[in-house]
């Protein structure tokens, strides 16, 4: 609401409305990124290392990263200090606790959940279209406003456990099977 | 009448309603104190879950789903209505019941107070230290409500629970209170009828029991006490009519014998009088026809006889005045003693020209009496005092008044001659009684007893004062003529 309140606000700004909007929609979502955390459970091995960073993966959204890495900067996640790395397509993704695939289009999602799958990762993507994207949680516009899907199988699959809480509020949940 | 009775019943009535009152009291206090406690923890409490509820909805700013929060409430009639605001003020959402109260625009701090009839809940939305919104609840303050409630309950409570105490008391204070009014009510029976074989009833073995007990003690003292006295009192009564009776029968008896005496003693002396006339004028014819043929011897034996038998006629003479003093009515009447003392006096310096006594007599003297037996008084007193005057060196003889009273004087008759020894003044008035030797003072002895049974007769009374050779003096009292003369002399004319 704040965001759509700031894009209006920027629209008579003409030709930059339309990247003016843009913006605020990666902000948006980038706060939400952040807060995802303290919805979900990681199981314990996930933090193998003590006093390790919080670490957030960020793939093909250069932008919305630099935007997180302001958010995060001087808070923590689960006691810890919060670290964003940009990754490539095909970097490792081990040690990481949660994984944002930008892009609208889904087509690159299958091969980097698969490098990630198995792990104690929250996946999170941007995907549109009515396909499984195969992520834990997926980013979607409703009359331009962010929400975003919940599957639960992807997250169980790496031990994550998503608060009922955050259910409640997303657009749509696919359980899982237990 | 019934005031104990009433007092025991009111007693006991004021006493449970104490109790009820503080008792009452207590409940209703502690509970309105816990229903208002209560409600607030409960409102706190819905607010701190619809709170933690919504912190995702405010998080990804998703107002239906706090609106769905909201909604919830409809079980909850007792809430009006509630808000949810975001962390910068700004409404999120709401909900208001079917007539519920107003949402305000913006929240207020955390806490709850009062409004009117309604409780107003703020209540903070925080989440990992960080503030989300705040929480609004406007629920039904049904405290007034409640009061009223525990009010009619209170009331309802009052009037059973006297109306069961009254009875109650009604019945048991027969137990208490009837044993005391059954004592009034004889110890009031006793006092009215003077009835003390009255008694109390015991009905119990406590103090009640013991003043009856001690009641009917007291009451059969009295009645003891009562029944001796009159006892006594009739014993008395009795003695006393037997008494009378017998004085009555003595005075009968010797008025009886005094008149059949004086009968007897006036007709003897009455009938000595011829026999001593005959001795007396034969021993004067003999003395004066055969004078000359008796001896010298003879003739003085005469001359005893002729004095004994003027002496005995004397003394018959004055024994018959007594007499006659006793009998016969009393004729009242104005008497001036002034003047009668006077023609005594002179009576008595005629017969005794030579002797010249100093005589003083007080004018105006005045007395209602019978004249003739005052004048005999009046005579044997002065006669008296000329005759133990006789020897005196200064003969002084005074009659006057010694002091008036209201309707009655004191006279007195005073000389200063032989006197009489004040040891005897008792015998003075008693017939025969002499205090002197009839060689130095003549007479019968008869004379003063005659003068007390005149003033006595008059209703007055004697009495003599005297010293031997110093003189003697005589009171009498005798209705005072001053102030009565009129009135007997109306009478006196009636006649």
């Amino acid at each position: 609401m704040f965001a759509l309140a700031l894009a209006f606000l920027l629209a008579p700004a003409g030709a930059a409305a339309q990247g003016d909007a843009r913006a605020a929609e990666v902000r948006v979502k980038a706060a939400f990124l952040y807060k995802f955390c303290d919805f979900v459970e990681w199981p314990p091995e996930a933090f193998a290392e003590p006093g390790g960073a919080f670490t957030i993966g960020v793939v093909g959204a250069d932008a919305l990263a630099d935007e997180l890495a302001q958010v995060v900067a001087r808070r923590s996640v689960q006691g810890r200090p919060v670290a964003v790395r940009k990754l490539k397509l095909g970097a490792p993704l081990a040690g990481l606790h949660m994984l944002f695939v930008g892009g609208r289009d889904g087509s690159r999602l299958p091969e980097v959940l698969a490098a990630a799958k198995g792990q104690p990762t929250l996946t999170v993507t941007e995907a549109e279209g009515d396909g499984d994207p195969g992520s834990a949680i997926n980013f979607v516009l409703v009359a331009d406003k962010v929400r975003f899907d919940v599957a639960l199988p992807p997250a169980e699959a790496g031990g994550l456990r998503i608060s009922a809480r955050l259910l409640a509020v997303a657009r749509k949940v696919v359980a899982g099977d237990s | 009448m019934h005031s104990l009775r009433r007092k025991f019943i009111v007693l006991v009535l004021l006493t449970t309603l104490v109790a009820l009152l503080v008792a009452l009291g207590a409940m209703a206090g502690y509970d309105l104190r816990a229903y208002h406690r209560g409600l607030i923890d409960d409102l706190n409490t819905q607010a701190a879950l619809l709170g933690r509820n919504t912190a995702a909805a405010l998080t990804f700013d998703d107002p239906r789903v706090a609106q769905e929060n909201l909604g919830l409430l409809r079980i909850r009639p007792q809430v009006a209505a509630a808000a949810i605001y975001t962390a910068r003020g700004a409404l999120f959402a709401s909900y208001q019941r079917a007539g519920g109260g107003a949402i305000p625009a913006r929240p207020e701090a955390e806490g709850e107070r009062v409004e009117g009839r309604e409780l107003l809940v703020f209540k903070r939305i925080a989440d990992g230290g960080e503030m989300l919104g705040t929480v609004f609840l406007r629920a039904d303050y049904g405290l007034v409500e409640r009061v009223l409630d525990y009010a009619g309950i209170g009331a309802a409570v009052l009037a059973f629970s006297l109306l069961v105490a009254f009875l109650m008391a009604s019945r048991m204070q027969r137990i208490v209170i009837h044993p005391i009014l059954d004592i009034a009510r004889i110890a009031r029976e006793v006092v009215e009828r003077s009835d003390y074989s009255r008694r109390a009833q015991k009905q119990s073995d406590d103090e009640v029991g013991t003043l009856v007990d001690s009641f009917n003690g007291m009451l059969a003292e009295i009645e003891r006490r009562t029944g001796a006295l009159e006892a006594a009192n009739r014993e008395v009564l009795r003695l006393n009519e037997e008494l009378e009776g017998r004085v009555r029968e003595r005075t009968a008896q010797l008025e009886s014998a005094n008149r059949e005496l004086e009968a007897f003693c006036y007709s003897v002396s009455h009938d000595l009088r011829a026999p001593l006339r005959a001795i007396d004028g034969f021993s004067q014819a003999l003395v004066e026809d055969h004078g000359a043929s008796v001896p010298e011897g003879g003739r003085r034996y005469l001359a005893r006889i002729q004095s004994s038998a003027k002496r005995m006629g004397q003394l018959i003479e004055d024994l018959l005045n007594l007499s006659r003093v006793s009998r016969g009515g009393l004729e009242r009447g104005a008497v001036d003693l002034s003047a009668m003392a006077r023609e005594v006096v002179a009576e008595l310096q005629q017969r005794e020209p030579q002797r010249a006594p100093e005589v003083a007599i007080q004018d105006g003297m005045q007395a209602m009496a019978d004249a003739r037996l005052v004048r005999a008084a009046l005579e044997n007193l002065l006669a008296n005092a000329w005759k133990f005057t006789s020897k005196a060196e200064h003969p002084r003889i005074e009659v006057g008044i010694l002091r008036e009273d209201p309707g009655a004087a004191t006279y007195f008759v005073r000389d200063n001659g032989a006197g009489f020894d004040m040891a005897y003044a008792d015998k003075l008035f008693g017939a025969f009684q002499r205090l002197h030797a009839v060689n130095d003072f003549p007479g019968t002895g008869i004379g003063l007893a005659t003068v007390q049974r005149i003033v006595n007769r008059h209703g007055g009374r004697i009495w003599a004062d005297g010293q031997v050779g110093r003189g003697a003096a005589f009171f009498f009292t005798l209705e005072y003529g001053e102030d009565r003369r009129k009135e007997p002399r109306a009478m006196g004319s009636n006649r």
